[in-house]
């Protein structure tokens, strides 16, 4: 188990290293000057003086293999440089807000498996059925509507016309637990309603499958009555590619972040993420697209661990 | 009309209208999407402007229109473009494989390792806002997709025979790619396609709404609904169009997918569920059952299974007359689709949904004396007995235990009437030490992985008698294995005879040697009908049906191994022979036998057989 867990975080961080590479030499090797890209506004040519002096902040100047292991020295000791715009550290920064987008995505997850995998075991017990029908058409549109769409539409109903919650801002949890956690609900229900129908989906895709397992079959000829062979033989097993493809959702997860954070300004990475870009704010684009591909990388990492705990023939088959 | 164009009918319908009306969108009557008329701003929906006016007074509609045009041109560009790109990445990768295979295909993978918007964020950071690096951007992002499926399929078609034969002949590389791999990957090729355009119009739109996509003052659907949130108090339903157009296309984009996914892969399609597992209405009493004071631990007569689909029902089982005592062992034997499984999957209310007992009765005499027609249970009234009083041990041990559960926990899962944790472990042990697990303290804790093949079956035995059941069925419990191990379970079986003297067995198989070796009866099947039955030495001395005569000479004697195999097969349940269902296969056959089935006749009190002839023949 450990040195499955090992290997697995070995193959993270190598990922992590892929992306800190990849994310230098997308800007570096790119046709065109990061630093004229970076002053220039539209069409309007920037002024040579400000591009050579930025040149020079940059370390544009050193060879690339210099910038290169500059770049890579800086994440690991955590220096992701400063911003433009104000000069503030931003690893500071990101410290601050990364905690608030992991709250979000955090209280998505869990509603959407709160909701998805009963549903889901539903439909699949009653699979042809109306229910089902149901289930499987409210999935599609879940699955089909941008979660800002679904951000925005849940403001002009919840807030505007019922005046049952907020429409956006944050307040941290220690100022007022209450109003934090009304603010709370709906960016993470926003987020949690593709990934509730993901869950949903596979789910009952999964359930119906391992029903046709001989395992359930002995569980039945044990003699057990219905419940605890649903609980530990059919959904208990089902969840293992269920979990998988949550992993694989985490990219979609994290993009709705993205979204959801600007939709209800959640103060998190992401909306400081487009705000950055807006702004073309270089250091800071970066330093977050590094934090929030580790973030993928590392839930990605969570997902798998939580597998082979769930499936102890995981372990001995990969490792 | 075939079934296929019937379900790609409506989404192929829709996506052709909305294509239309976006590609017509020039020479329609619609407003200048730019011609503000301030004063009427927020204005209702009207003859002129059908859909209201926005916070410009700008005619909502036909923004609607050229949004979508807008949006519909960057997702199908970008994943034509991605298509082109990726196909040929994948192409490449799979037919030449080694270098240019992690050159192309595991290159372009790389890009998975961000999470898809962000990568778009990076992409519009270096390029700027617009039309063009969004295309950039989701051209990159959806090229592996292609590649996977391109290269996944490529290297299918790869080692089929023709491709292999013209890569023989020498036909250029290019030629055969061309020729014969990229019709092959075009149907996933299509399911991709249809599921990069709903998902490049999420990624478009939310760009765009994030005002970092499409420009103003070009309309888009993203920057509608980015606009029309300002308004929202005032005009609700400017917010409501745009959301309902994006969804809807999103919407339309992915049920062609599954379409085209349920069409080039029916497997998918058949809907599953268990009935079991739906409580049915409460079945009123149970007839009640004449009992004797005396008799036999299980009476099956006249039992019939049959499939009940909407159709038809056909019979799989029928005529079934077996009878186990207290104590005794009954073989029961036959070939591959024999009913010998289905019959007893039946007696412990485990046949498969579509299977059920249509006749006949099977008398059960439980611990109280009581009798049950087992024909009659309900899956709640089964449950009484499961494990209790009857158990199964099933063939493939290895896919009957549940693979994330130690053996241990599987054990005391059994258990009826337990006590405390420490009571279960001890019985637990105690089982496993019964059947022969070598340290059982440690074992019980293993995964059913950790065991060995003959392991794995001696504690599925276990889990069959841990209540101590008055009847065990063994389905095939030695056939999955290799002939030492085989030899090792018999001898187990035997022990658990010794040590339970009341318990009745039985034991289902297809080999002769062993029912000479364990069972004290024996009840041969054919084509699902009991064809003969009685006391083993007889039975084997004398078998009373050719069918019998015929199994006991096809096994292998010793050194002389004279097989000779029954020639024919079992027919399908479908096309059963009228009368005597071994006519076909029979070397005695006459027409009379085709007439009508044959009763059953008794050539000694103890014995049965269904054959007419059985006084000339045998
Ligand atoms: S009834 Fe006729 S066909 Fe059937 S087994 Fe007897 S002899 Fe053969």
């Amino acid at each position: 188990m450990l040195r499955y867990i090992a290997y697995r975080s070995l193959v993270a961080l190598f990922l992590v290293w892929l992306v800190v590479s990849l994310v230098f030499l997308l800007l570096h090797l790119i046709p065109g000057d990061p630093a004229e890209l970076l002053l220039s506004q539209g069409s309007l040519a920037a002024d040579p003086a400000a591009v050579a002096a930025l040149r020079e902040r940059m370390g544009l100047n050193d060879p690339l293999w210099r910038q290169y292991l500059d770049h890579l020295g800086g994440v690991l000791t955590g220096d992701l440089g400063t911003s433009f715009r104000d000069g503030a550290p931003v690893a500071e920064q990101i410290a601050l807000r990364l905690p608030r987008t992991l709250e979000v995505i955090g209280a998505a997850t869990l509603l959407a498996a709160l909701l998805g995998v009963p549903l889901g075991t539903y439909a699949a017990v009653r699979a042809g059925g109306k229910a089902d029908g149901l289930l499987s058409l409210l999935s599609s549109i879940a699955l089909s509507t941008p979660v800002f769409v679904v951000g925005s539409v849940a403001i002009l109903i919840f807030a505007q016309k019922l005046q049952w919650l907020p429409a956006g801002g944050f307040v941290s949890f220690s100022e007022d637990p209450v109003q934090h956690l009304k603010l709370l609900i709906l960016p993470a229900s926003a987020v949690a309603i593709s990934l509730w129908a993901v869950i949903t989906r596979m789910t009952r895709a999964t359930v119906i499958e391992v029903l046709e397992r001989d395992y359930v079959r002995t569980a039945r000829a044990k003699g057990l009555s219905r419940a605890p062979i649903l609980r530990r033989h059919v959904v208990r097993n089902a969840m293992i590619p269920v979990l998988t493809i949550t992993g694989l959702e985490m990219g979609t997860l994290i993009g709705g972040t993205v979204l959801v954070e600007f939709v209800f300004n959640w103060p998190g990475l992401s909306g400081y993420l487009v705000s950055a870009v807006d702004a073309r704010d270089y250091p800071e684009v970066v330093g977050i697209v590094i934090v929030i591909s580790m973030l993928f990388v590392f839930l990605n990492l969570a997902v798998d661990v939580v597998n082979a705990l769930l499936d102890p023939r995981i372990s001995l088959v990969k490792s | 009309m075939t079934r296929t164009t019937r379900k790609l009918l409506l989404p192929g319908t829709l996506i052709g209208l909305i294509l239309a009306v976006i590609v017509l969108a020039p020479v329609l009557p619609l407003h200048d999407v730019r011609a503000m008329d301030v004063p009427n701003r927020f204005a209702g929906p009207s003859a002129a402007h059908w859909l209201g006016q926005d916070e410009f007074g700008r005619d909502v509609l036909a923004r609607l229109i050229w949004g979508g045009r807008a949006s519909l041109f960057i997702a199908v560009g970008s994943a034509l473009s991605a298509a082109v790109l990726g196909t040929l990445l994948g192409l490449l990768g799979g037919y030449f494989r080694g270098v240019v295979e992690a050159l192309t295909v595991r290159a372009s993978e790389v890009i998975l390792c961000l999470p898809p918007l962000l990568l778009a964020l990076l992409v519009v950071t270096i390029l700027g806002a617009g039309t063009g690096p969004l295309m950039v951007a989701l051209t990159l992002l959806y090229t592996p997709n292609y590649a996977r499926v391109v290269y996944a399929a490529t290297l299918q078609v790869r080692a089929l025979d023709f491709v292999t034969a013209q890569m023989a002949m020498g036909a250029h590389p290019l030629a055969i790619l061309w020729r014969t791999i990229l019709p092959n990957v075009m149907p996933p090729l299509l399911v991709q396609m249809s599921l990069v355009v709903a998902s490049a119009m999420m990624i478009e739109s939310g760009l765009s709404f994030l005002g970092l996509g499409v420009v103003p003052p070009t309309p888009s659907w993203g920057l509608m609904i980015r606009a029309a949130r300002g308004a929202m108090e005032v005009s609700p339903l400017l917010l409501l169009w745009p959301s309902l157009a994006l969804a809807g296309t999103i919407l339309i984009f992915n049920l062609l997918c599954d379409r085209l996914q349920a069409v080039l892969d029916p497997r998918n399609v058949t809907a599953g569920g268990a009935l079991w597992l739906r409580k049915g209405p409460r079945r009123a009493a149970l007839p009640a059952v004449p009992a004797a004071t005396d008799g036999p631990l299980l009476a099956i007569t006249d039992m019939a299974i049959s499939v009940n689909t909407s159709e038809r029902s056909l019979e799989l089982v029928r005529r079934a007359d077996v009878s186990v005592h207290s104590g005794e062992t009954v073989a029961l034997v036959g070939e591959s689709g024999s009913g010998k499984t289905l019959t007893s999957l039946a007696l412990m209310g485990l046949l498969p949904d579509q299977l059920g007992i249509s006749r006949g009765q099977a008398l059960f005499r439980g611990r109280d004396g009581r009798v049950t027609d087992l024909a009659q249970l309900d899956e709640d009234g089964f449950r009484r007995f499961r494990g209790a009083e009857i158990s199964m041990v099933f063939q493939d041990a290895a896919a009957a235990l549940n693979p994330v559960h130690r053996i241990g926990d599987q054990l005391a899962e059994a258990l009826r009437d337990t006590g405390d944790a420490q009571e279960i472990s001890r019985r637990v042990v105690d089982l496993l030490r019964h059947v022969g697990i070598p340290d059982p303290e440690r074992r019980q804790r293993a995964y059913p992985h950790e065991l060995s093949g003959g392991q794995r079956q001696r504690a599925m035995i276990a889990l069959a008698v841990a209540n101590a059941p008055r009847l065990l069925i063994a389905d095939e419990p030695t056939t999955a294995l290799d002939p030492t191990i085989q030899a090792q379970i018999l001898h187990l079986f035997q022990k658990l005879k010794s040590d339970t003297p009341d318990m009745g067995l039985i034991f289902v198989t297809h080999d002769l040697a062993v029912v000479a070796e364990i069972a004290d009866r024996v009840v041969v099947m054919y084509a699902g009908e009991v064809v003969e039955s009685g006391p083993v030495a007889q039975v084997f001395a004398r078998p009373r049906h050719p069918y019998t005569a015929a199994l006991i000479a096809s096994v292998p004697e010793g050194a002389a191994d004279r097989l000779v195999a029954i020639p024919g097969t079992v027919p399908p349940p479908n096309a059963m022979p009228p009368g005597c269902r071994f006519a076909p296969r029979c070397a005695h056959a006459l027409p009379a036998c085709s007439a009508a089935p044959p009763g059953a006749e008794r050539p000694d009190p103890a014995r049965i057989t269904r054959c007419i002839r059985w006084k000339e023949v045998t």
